[in-house]
Order: C-alpha cells, then sequence, then structure tokens
C-alpha cells in the first residue's frame, strides 16, 4: 500500500481540500511502496504529503503559531 | 458467525425506512463543497437512522434521513460535495441532478466559514437557481482562531437569505438552524454578466421548460456552456429546432471570447462574490492594508498582456536562482569541496586502514594512490556508488533541485501558481493544445507520472494515447527541469536560445498533431484563484523539506541502481561495447563525446540522472568559463535529446499500466528515434548557423 498518511490535504493549486486516503500513487507505478506523493481529487495536481522530518517541522511551527504572542 | 438475514427481510428493512424517510412533508437537501462538515452536520439533524444508497446509474452513494425541525417532520438527502453546479465530475453531476429532479425542497447550505469565498461560489449558483436555502457558517469556531470575523447580518442581508454560524461537531448553532430551515427562501443575490452573455441567458431563458422550483437562468447558464450532462434533459423537453436555435446562441456567444463560456462565466460570477466577500470579511491581525495592492497583482498576473512581463520575471528569477546559486555555487562546494575533497579521500582513507591492501580493498576502493575515476572500485571508483551514484544524486542534483523546490514552494505558498497554470494554459493553447489536454500536460511539469493517470479524464482511448505521448514525449518534469536549468545557465545565451526554440518547435509539432487528433475548444482548467500574499518562510522550509524527502526516497534508489548497473556493465567490459555500439548514434550523428553513452543508458532510469551525467562532465569548464563553441553545441544537443528522451521508469511503468504493454512499447519506440532524429537534426543546424 502507498505510504500516504489519511488525513485532510488542501491542494496548493486549487485549494480543495480533500481526505489524502486512496489519493497516493497506484499500484503501477514501481515507486508506489514508499511514494507519499497525493493527487488533488479536483484539478489533478500532485504534490508530497508533509510527513517526517518535513511533517515534525510543521508540527513545530503550527505549536509556536499558537503559544500566545506566537506568530500569527 | 450471526447468518445474514435473508436478503428479502434486509429488503423489506430498507423499504419502510426509506417509507419512512419519503413521509415526511418536506424535503431538506444538504449542499456544500467537500469537506466542510456537511456529513456531521446531517448526523447531528437525523440521528442513526439513515439509508445509503447509490444514486441511480452511478456509483455515487447519497445518504437519506429523517429530522424534526421546528416541530415538523423533514425528510434530509446529504449531497456528494460539490464546487459547481456546471458539473466537472460524476458527484458534482448527481448533486445537480438531485437538485433538477427533486420538488418542494430547502436546501441547507453548508460552508467552511474559512473558506468562505469558495463557500459563495455556491451561494450564488443557488441563487441563480432560485431555489429557497439556507447557509450554515460551519466550523466558525476555527474561522474565529485564525483571526477572520465574517459580518453574519450584513452577509445576510446581501444574499436575502439567513446565515447562521455553527459548529456542527459540537452541535453549536443547530437549534436556530432548525428554525431558520423552516423560514428559508431564494437569495436575492444575482451577479451580473457582461451585456452580451446577458443577452444571450436572456433568449436561452425564453427557450427552456419550466423544471420545477430549479430557476430558468440556471438551466440557461447550463445549457450556454455546454453541459453535455444537461443534453439528454434537454432534448426529451425541447423541440429540435428550439435545440439547434439554443445550439446557434451558444455557438455565436461562444465565438466573442477567447477562452471558453464555462471560463468566462466562471471568471466574472468570480468577481462578483470577491465583491461580496471583501464586503463582509475581515481578519484580525491581518495585513489587510496591503489586500488591495495583493488584488490588483493577483488581477495584472493572469492578464493576457501585463501577465505576460510578470511570467517572465519570474522564471527569470527561478532562472537565476536554481542556474547559479544552486547549481554553481551550492553545487561546486559540494560536489568539490565536500565529496571530492574530502569525502572520497576519506573514504579511501579508511578503507586503507580497515583494509589490507589487495583484492577486497581494490574491489571497494580501487588500488591505493590511484585517482578514483581511473579505478572500478565498488564504492569509489569511475562508476563507484560512492563517487558517482551519490556524487550525482546528492552533490549535483540535490543542491539544485532543492534551489528548485524552494522557488516552487515559493510560487506555491505565494498563490501565484494556480496564476502561473492560468498562463502557460494560455501559452499551450496557443501552441494548438486545447480543452482537457491541457491540464495534464501543465501538471506534467511537477510529475510526469502522475499526469499520466491524469490522462484518463480524456473521453476516448485515442485521446488519452496522445495525451500520453505528449507527455511522455516534451514535458520535463520538475527534477529534470531543474537540471536543464542548471546546464543552460552555464552555456552562452545564444545556445540556450537554440535550445528553447527547438523544445518549442517541437512542442508546437507536437500541438499542431494534437489538435488535429483531439476536438474540443477552450479550457475549464482554473476556476478559483486564491488571493496573492507574502510567503511564509517556515511554509516555504516545510513544503521543500517535503519536497526533498519524496525525492531522496524517490529517486535516490534509482541514481543507485542506475549507478549499479554501470558498474556491473563496466565490469564485465560491457560498457566499452555499448559505447561502441552507440557511437555512430552519439558520435556519429549526435557529434557527442563517446562516454556520453552511458548517460544516455542512465536515462533510461530517469532523464534527470542522465543529465546530471551531462553536468558532470561539462561542468568543469562551465565553471571555469572555458566553454567553446563545440562544447556549446555539444550540450545544446545533448539537452534536446534528454529532454525528448523516453521517459523515466516509473512514467514508463505507468503508461504501460494505463495504456497496455503494446501502446507502451509503441510510444517508448516511437520518442527513441524521434529524441535521436531531432538532436542530430539541431546539430546539424547549429553547425551550420550557429
Amino acid at each position: 500500500m502507498p505510504a500516504v498518511v489519511a488525513r485532510n490535504e488542501r491542494c496548493p493549486l486549487c485549494g480543495e481540500e480533500f481526505d489524502a486516503a486512496g489519493q497516493g500513487c497506484r499500484p503501477s507505478c514501481p515507486l508506489a511502496q514508499g511514494c507519499r506523493v497525493v493527487c488533488c481529487p479536483r484539478c489533478g495536481y500532485s504534490f508530497p504529503q508533509e510527513t517526517g522530518l518535513a511533517g515534525k517541522l510543521r508540527g513545530l511551527l503550527d505549536r509556536r503559531r499558537e503559544r500566545p504572542g506566537g506568530t500569527p | 458467525m450471526t447468518p445474514p438475514p435473508p436478503a428479502g427481510a434486509a429488503r423489506s428493512q430498507v423499504d419502510l425506512e426509506r417509507k419512512a424517510v419519503v413521509a415526511a412533508p418536506r424535503c431538506l437537501i444538504l449542499v456544500g463543497n467537500p469537506n466542510v462538515g456537511k456529513s456531521v452536520l446531517f448526523g447531528a439533524l437525523t440521528g442513526k437512522y439513515v439509508t445509503v444508497s447509490n444514486y441511480p446509474g452511478t456509483t455515487v452513494e447519497v445518504t437519506r434521513g429523517s429530522a424534526q425541525l421546528a416541530g415538523r417532520a423533514w425528510h434530509v438527502m446529504d449531497t456528494p460535495g460539490t464546487n459547481n453546479l456546471l458539473p466537472m465530475s460524476e458527484d458534482e453531476q448527481v448533486t445537480r441532478d438531485i437538485l433538477l429532479q427533486e420538488r418542494d425542497y430547502a436546501v441547507l447550505q453548508v460552508c467552511d466559514a474559512k473558506n468562505l469565498r469558495r463557500g459563495l461560489l455556491l451561494s450564488a449558483q443557488l441563487a441563480e437557481a432560485r431555489v429557497p436555502f439556507v447557509l450554515a457558517l460551519n466550523m466558525a469556531d476555527e474561522a474565529a482562531g485564525r483571526g477572520i470575523r465574517i459580518d453574519v447580518e450584513r452577509l445576510a442581508r446581501e444574499l436575502g437569505v439567513d446565515v447562521v454560524p455553527t459548529v456542527a461537531v459540537q452541535r453549536q448553532g443547530l437549534t436556530l438552524l432548525s428554525e431558520k430551515v423552516a423560514e428559508a427562501r431564494p437569495s436575492a443575490f444575482l451577479p451580473r454578466y457582461d451585456p452580451l452573455i446577458e443577452a444571450a441567458l436572456a433568449q436561452v431563458e425564453g427557450l427552456l421548460p419550466a423544471r420545477g422550483g430549479f430557476g430558468r437562468r440556471a438551466l440557461a447558464m447550463m445549457a450556454l456552456v455546454g453541459d453535455e450532462s444537461l443534453r439528454g434533459l434537454l432534448a426529451a423537453s425541447m423541440a429540435p429546432a428550439e435545440l439547434e436555435r439554443l445550439d446557434g446562441i451558444r455557438r455565436e456567444l461562444s465565438a466573442r471570447y477567447p477562452e471558453s463560456l464555462r471560463f468566462v462565466i466562471s471568471r466574472q460570477r468570480l468577481a462578483a462574490v470577491d465583491r461580496l466577500h471583501d464586503a463582509v470579511l475581515s481578519r484580525t491581525g491581518a495585513t489587510s492594508a496591503g489586500s488591495g495592492l495583493a488584488r490588483r497583482l493577483g488581477a495584472w498576473s493572469t492578464h493576457p498582456v501585463l501577465g505576460v512581463p510578470m511570467l517572465a520575471a519570474v522564471l527569470f528569477a527561478a532562472y537565476e536562482f536554481v542556474g547559479v546559486l544552486g547549481a554553481k555555487t551550492a553545487v561546486d562546494f559540494l560536489e568539490n569541496r565536500v565529496f571530492y575533497d574530502r569525502v572520497i579521500p576519506w573514504t579511501q582513507a579508511l578503507f586503507g586502514w580497515l583494509l589490507p591492501a589487495g583484492p577486497l580493498h581494490d574491489f571497494l576502493v580501487g588500488p591505493p594512490g590511484a585517482p578514483f575515476r581511473e579505478t572500478s572500485g565498488f564504492l569509489v571508483g569511475k562508476y563507484g556508488i560512492l563517487s558517482m551514484g551519490l556524487s550525482y544524486g546528492i552533490a549535483i542534483v540535490l543542491p539544485i533541485v532543492t534551489t528548485f523546490f524552494i522557488a516552487f514552494s515559493i510560487l506555491e505558498d505565494s498563490g501565484y501558481l494556480p496564476r502561473l497554470a492560468v498562463m502557460v494554459n494560455r501559452v499551450f493553447k496557443w501552441m494548438g493544445l486545447n480543452g482537457k489536454a491541457v491540464l495534464p500536460m501543465v501538471l506534467g511539469l511537477g510529475c510526469d507520472t502522475m499526469a499520466t493517470m491524469t490522462a484518463r479524464i480524456m473521453e476516448t482511448r485515442k485521446e488519452r494515447v496522445i495525451v500520453t505521448l505528449l507527455l511522455a514525449l516534451g514535458v520535463p518534469c520538475s527534477a529534470q527541469l531543474a537540471v536543464v536549468f542548471a546546464m543552460l545557465a552555464g552555456v552562452s545565451a545564444a545556445a540556450a536560445a537554440w535550445f528553447g526554440a527547438s523544445i518549442l518547435a517541437v512542442l508546437f509539432l507536437v500541438g499542431w498533431l494534437a489538435a488535429r487528433v483531439i476536438p474540443g475548444r477552450g479550457s475549464d482548467f482554473v476556476l478559483e484563484l486564491p488571493p496573492l500574499r507574502l510567503p511564509q518562510a517556515g511554509n516555504v522550509a516545510v513544503k521543500t523539506l517535503a519536497r526533498i524527502e519524496w525525492y531522496l526516497r524517490e529517486a535516490l534508489p534509482l541514481f543507485v541502481l542506475g549507478t549499479l548497473l554501470l558498474w556491473g556493465l563496466d565490469r564485465v567490459h560491457a560498457l566499452s561495447l555499448l559505447e561502441r555500439a552507440a557511437a555512430p548514434v552519439v558520435v556519429g550523428l549526435l557529434d557527442l563525446p563517446p562516454s556520453a553513452a552511458s548517460a544516455f543508458i542512465l536515462g533510461f532510469l530517469r532523464r534527470d540522472y542522465a543529465a546530471a551525467g551531462l553536468f558532470s562532465h561539462f561542468q568543469p569548464f562551465m565553471q571555469a568559463g572555458t566553454m567553446t563553441r563545440e562544447m556549446n553545441i555539444q550540450v545544446t544537443v545533448a539537452l534536446v535529446t534528454i529532454t525528448l528522451f523516453i521517459p523515466c521508469i516509473a512514467n514508463f511503468f505507468m503508461i504501460l499500466k494505463e495504456r497496455g504493454w503494446r501502446t507502451g512499447a509503441a510510444i517508448a519506440g516511437f520518442i527513441l528515434p524521434f529524441s535521436i532524429g531531432t538532436g542530430a537534426l539541431v546539430n546539424v543546424l547549429m553547425r551550420r548557423f550557429y
């Protein structure tokens, strides 16, 4: 199965919010096992999910923003 | 194990529930964009007794239930998420068809308060359809948390319908919403279009039959944009002469605009929605002072004339950033200072210390003291995993794609990317590509493999094959584009122009081919453009990091695999045989050095790896500024050939899966000689005219 994490994603191209489950690389691709690229169901734009190090950095930034006095 | 109930019993249970549902005197239809909390609201209103069934003739599920709202029984339907009543997908068509076919209903539109603009686009269409509705501003708490303030009273006044902020997951606002549903009424918010469209709408409205509670204006809009899914309904209720007249009005109006009518109408509706949106929404602590300038810049960025210099400036900045900072400064540092001056000598020293001189030492890092490019070591050698595979992947391609990904993330976060897509869409249309064919071509600039999958949107097999071919042939993916940028920064401006002109000429040729075999006109590309804003450094960092992680996972293993292949071929002396076999093409036709053959072998795995091989060959001369005329020609010819070369292995597998092995083999069989033939032609022309 693709390594896509099931969660809501927002397409950077058309702004669509969608459930990433089922929107990952297809098994026909030899890289599907580890590929974290998701495909927007509305416009087809593909982009990698923010997981791993990027996910951790996102979490850190979000926590900083949520703290009182953090950057809005 | 509990035996399943008899099929008849199960069916009668469902029938019973459906009868209970249908017996309700009034019908409420939930409509909204995808992921706005519509199903949560449906669950909160109806409780657990619901039926789920496929909408007739489709695989789209529609959920029905019952609810007591303001003391009255209601039959409630939850429809698939939709952005448009001019449907572009089966889900959207089902929602539109439900609104067309049901009778005496009220609509509860659920909108994400964080994305009011998208919701209002749907509100405007419900208003045009004259259906009675109430607007729920769901996730109101999250919107407030983000500093978004919506003037609910003014919005209700402008729309002419009740607007209720809700938090469905906490059941906040549901009591008031239940009361307001009983008072649902058609909205007074009717966007006005330009006089040509208004006149055509008036004519078409006169031709159309009444359709229950669904307004003629909305039906006329669908008929004008040539909504094929409506064709059957119109054919069943209109005389052939009236249908012909409708087609005539549509053709006449369509001829007045360079873009598709769907696009023109959506743009004008969006302008009306923008005015309403700006009037009712404010952001606390946000840079509202700059929003006017941002909106003007946003409008200029897609303007047919003003958008071109902006596009050129953006591309030039990306080219300078990637070509100079990435390909020169960062590559020089990582390749020479880190890999060649430190990592490789240290690795050789480490193995010299760990292993005695002998066959194992020579196998891994070559004989002691010998320059690594003259040995066949497995780790450090001419085709060593470390000195070639990782050196290409980490020291050459990584800094180039990193700078490219930074530039790309800035485009995404600033909101310019959809505008870039609109402009590229226009360029592709000038090239002769049209209609739906444009979308996969634009997406191919990100990843050809995924774009090949989106060729499914084409209606016929012939169209899908052509689009797949065009993608595999002429559209470089982001990683390859980055290396191409880097190499172009090292050649003369004239040579770079030769490359650009050659690729454009091929695209025009294939575009012409596509225009001949793919019918249709206009493009239904981007409908919603987010406002331009200053990119946030944190967002850019996260997006870039996500892409780098993806690149390292996807490309680096293939780089290592390709190096292993070359190393194995070299060990059994097959590489020199291949180079000799390829010499008539590589040296004779393309006038490239014989060693370029190995770059083309790598091209079968990934085109960016092949380009990295060529980059590595010419980089010392580019850095020293000693590129000769001959070298400029060689780089240009090699780049043209590699850009048009067969797709990467992942894309090739996708082509086989999507189009079948015969078509896949035929596409590869066409592209291979075509890319080499084009390279040979450029070589001849450059030697004559460059």
